[in-house]
């Protein structure tokens, strides 16, 4: 605290002397009360008096004078040199000074204020006084009862004063009237006076009645309150409809996708745009039509892949036992057997409008392993069937074909493209061939021979596609009895022809009728590439000779080998060693040749002309066969160099007769065609089809060289000389 | 093609044990059917509603994968089912007979 106030405080003290005694009192009251609750806490050093001495009555003057209050105050001048005494300060203490407002009316000040009002002080007063001396007169009819209401109000106050304060009363209700009557009054002449005449006031307007705490009056007026009006209008709610979906990882990974193409598509067309800006003056664009109908048909198309495969489903719960068979069964009594083998019969394959005809192709398709391709046409001659089929059956469908190309000429032959699986080329009865897309179309041939100029004159026994051409296009061979070896070329829209070859038989000219000289031709019946060699074929005849020809020369043969002495049916390639070949024909034999020998290396005779012969592409040394008999042979030459393994008749003797025969390239399974339009496919049962044990001491080995090493050691044995020249008996020629 | 597809699907009803094909759209309703009214019907919706959840399940395992065929073996019968987006192609089948 700062010594400043401290000082303040210790002078205000005096002062207020009188207050604080006054305030002890209060005080000590207080106490009184709290002393009859609480007990009193004593000071230690409080004065022990006694019922006298608290009884004594100690009495306390006050008296207005102070004092502490200096009596005699000097002040030191200057001027004099002295000290002069200061005028008391009395015994007055202003606690509170406020200025007031009211004045007294007969003050200059008023008198001033009221001129500015327009009010002359001096009427006034003369007027006040006349009223004074109305009310001293009315004083006097004041009724006493409000005299007495008056006393009555004022009943506490002493006696005396009663009657001053009465007196008081009345001079201020006076007062008040006056007032009253003086405004009254002054507003009638004021009235008066603008009434009359144009007074120097009136100029002025209406006084203004100055508000003060006596004539204020507060005026309120109350407006009209406005009716509360309410409007409301509905519009029409907008329309609502309920959403709901998952959301699932596909469903946002499909998002993704449709816009990650969206985006693609964009691209595209801001390429095309921009190319299009480029070339300016360009070719009209091709637009696509992407209409309707195209959608419906892309629906279609799997709408029938989806019946397709219901349809294997269905077929796969018919042939329940037989899909079993075909994968997982296995002759358990050939272990029991020895060198012998059976073969289980699996599906029959047919088709209802080729149930006349016979089988005269079956063929594996080179790159799906459960397509086969069939030919239908017709061997027997004196029964012509005019028109043919070839379908393509998959092993998953035995009840229908999956490709069905019908031709209005029997089908003789057919090859399936190694590269495109789709190409099927044919050859017909009639001489022409044709190529189908079968990816494209079935019912329309993609190229067809001209059927009067460009086409064989006698029925193409075999088709075969070659390696494409160096421009890439597609060419393949065909033999027809008429003696000429065709190159097909498949040109943009027709096939383009060349004669490799035209057979001819090593015999002069025959002299024919009006003494023409008729030089014989040979009649193709089949024909073999080698596998190695593209340029080298093998071509069989009718004669029964087998040529083995160049595409390089057209006029000699490399080789000729009196091979039999019915038309040739069938050559086939070793798959191991393509210096050995096979040949079967209608003179009931089947003889396997080696390159450039003459003389065959085994020959078999089975009893019957024997249609089709195959080296298996599972063994060097097994091939099968079949006869017209209904029979199927399959030989090893390594367990049995002079009988079948197996003769098993697949077909009954009197009515089918086996015309083709096929060795699938992965499964053990091979599939046989007959006269009667149906194909048997059957298994080969384990001893057929034994695989080569490598020797102890050369396990390293793979089984395509084992094979080889079978093939070889068979042959040593085989390539012995013919003859035998006896030897020298030395021993003679002593004795003689 | 229409042509192939309806012979295929009288060919699939001739064959042995078939009971019915049915040919659902895209909204489930039945098109095609080889059976009564009813049974068509309920094969059709439930059926439908069988497949999508199947695709769903194939699809959330792996969504660049996608189902496509369905066989449903039972005591009495397989229903084989090809669904696609737009359609659903289903045949009943009774494998013992």
């Amino acid at each position: 605290m700062p010594p400043g106030t401290n000082a303040k405080h210790k002078t205000s003290l005096p002062k207020t002397g009188k207050r604080l005694v006054k305030r002890d009192v209060e005080v000590a009251d207080d106490l009184d009360e709290w002393k009859k609750s609480k007990q009193l806490l004593k000071p230690k050093d409080q004065l022990e008096l006694t019922e006298g001495e608290l009884k004594e009555i100690i009495t306390k003057v006050l008296t207005t004078t102070n004092p502490q209050l200096p009596d005699s105050l000097v002040e030191f001048d200057y001027a004099e040199g002295a000290f002069k005494p200061l005028p008391s300060q009395g015994n007055v203490v202003v606690l509170f000074a406020a200025q007031g407002t009211l004045l007294h009316k007969d003050t200059e000040e008023a008198h001033q204020q009221m001129i500015e009002q327009g009010i002359d002080p001096l009427s006034l007063k003369d007027s006040t006084d006349n009223l004074l001396d109305n009310d001293a007169d009315e004083e006097l009819s004041i009724p006493p009862e409000t005299l007495s209401e008056g006393s009555k109000e004022e009943g506490e106050e002493p006696k005396e004063e009663e009657g001053k304060e009465e007196d008081e009363e009345t001079e201020h209700k006076e007062e008040e009237k006056a007032e009253e009557d003086e405004e009254g009054e002054v507003e009638a002449d004021v009235g008066a006076k603008t009434a009359t005449s144009k007074a120097p006031a009136k100029t002025t307007g209406r006084p203004r009645k100055l508000t003060n705490q006596f004539n204020f009056c507060e005026r309120a007026a109350l407006t009209y309150n406005n009716p509360t009006r309410g409007q409301e209008t509905q519009t029409i709610p907008p329309p609502m409809a309920t959403f709901s979906s998952n959301v699932l990882q596909w469903i946002i990974y499909d998002g993704y996708q449709q816009d990650y193409e969206a985006q693609q598509l964009e691209k595209e067309l801001e390429r095309e745009r921009r190319e299009k800006d480029k070339m300016a003056v360009g070719r009209p664009v091709v637009k696509k039509v992407t209409g309707k109908s195209q959608l419906s048909e892309a629906v279609q198309g799997r709408v029938y892949e989806c019946w397709k495969v219901l349809e294997r489903m269905v077929n796969q719960n018919t042939y329940d036992d037989i899909a079993k068979d075909y994968r997982y069964w296995d002759d358990p009594s050939d272990e029991f057997r020895e060198e012998v083998g059976t073969l289980l019969p699996l599906w029959k394959f047919t088709y209802d409008k080729t149930k006349k005809n016979t089988v005269t192709d079956i063929a594996w398709n080179p790159n799906y392993y459960d397509l086969f391709a069939v030919c239908f046409g017709f061997l027997d001659y004196m029964k012509p069937i005019q028109q043919g089929a070839v379908c393509l059956f998959t092993l998953k469908n035995p009840s229908f074909p999956d490709y069905i190309c019908m031709t209005e000429s029997a089908v003789m032959c057919a090859d399936t493209h190694p590269v495109y699986p789709n190409m099927v080329v044919i050859g017909l009865y009639d001489g022409s061939v044709e190529v189908f897309n079968v990816q494209a179309s079935c019912k329309e041939a993609s190229y067809r021979s001209d059927n009067v100029t460009n086409k064989h004159r006698g029925i193409v026994w075999e088709v075969k596609w070659a390696p494409d051409l160096p421009d890439g296009e597609l060419n393949f061979f065909s033999v027809a009895a008429d003696g000429r070896i065709n190159n097909w070329v498949l040109m943009q829209n027709n096939l383009a022809v060349t004669t490799i070859i035209t057979l001819f038989m090593a015999k002069d000219a025959v002299s024919g009728p009006d003494g023409t000289l008729l030089k014989v031709k040979g009649c193709a019946s089949c024909v073999k590439f080698h596998p190695k060699k593209p340029l080298v074929y093998l071509v069989g005849t009718e004669e029964g000779l087998i040529y083995k020809c160049s595409t390089a020369y057209s006029s000699m043969y490399l080789m000729t080998y009196a091979a039999h002495q019915m038309p040739v049916y069938r050559i086939d390639f070793n798959k191991y060693n393509t210096d050995i070949f096979v040949s079967c024909s209608a003179d009931w034999r089947i003889k396997i040749w080696e390159d450039n020998r003459l003389e065959p290396l085994f020959v078999f005779d089975v009893g019957d002309r024997v249609g089709d012969v195959k080296w298996a592409p599972y063994s060097s040394t097994v091939f099968a066969a079949v006869t017209t008999e209904g029979k199927v042979f399959v030989f090893d030459l390594n367990i049995n160099k002079y009988k079948p393994i197996c003769v098993q008749a697949v077909v009954s003797k009197r009515k089918n007769k086996l015309t083709r025969i096929s060795f699938n390239s992965k499964l053990p399974i091979i599939i046989v065609g007959d006269d009667k339009g149906c194909i048997t496919t059957l298994k080969l049962s384990p001893n057929l089809r034994i695989p080569c044990k490598a020797p102890k001491k050369q396990q390293h080995l793979d089984q395509w060289t084992l094979q080889c090493m079978k093939l070889d050691k068979l042959l040593s044995l085989v390539r012995e000389p013919v003859i035998l020249s006896l030897p020298e008996d030395t021993a003679g020629t002593e004795e003689s | 093609m229409s042509n192939e597809v309806e012979e295929t699907m009288k060919r699939i009803q001739s064959h042995k044990g078939v009971v019915g094909t049915i040919v659902v759209n895209s909204e489930g309703i039945p098109i095609k059917t080889t059976l009564d009214n009813t049974t068509t019907v309920q094969y059709a919706g439930l059926i439908s509603s069988l497949a999508d959840k199947a695709r769903s399940v194939v699809r959330d395992l792996d969504p660049s994968n996608d189902l496509t065929f369905l066989r449903i073996r039972s005591k009495k019968h397989e229903i084989m089912v090809a669904p696609d987006k737009e359609f659903i192609l289903i045949v009943v089948q009774n494998p013992t007979d």
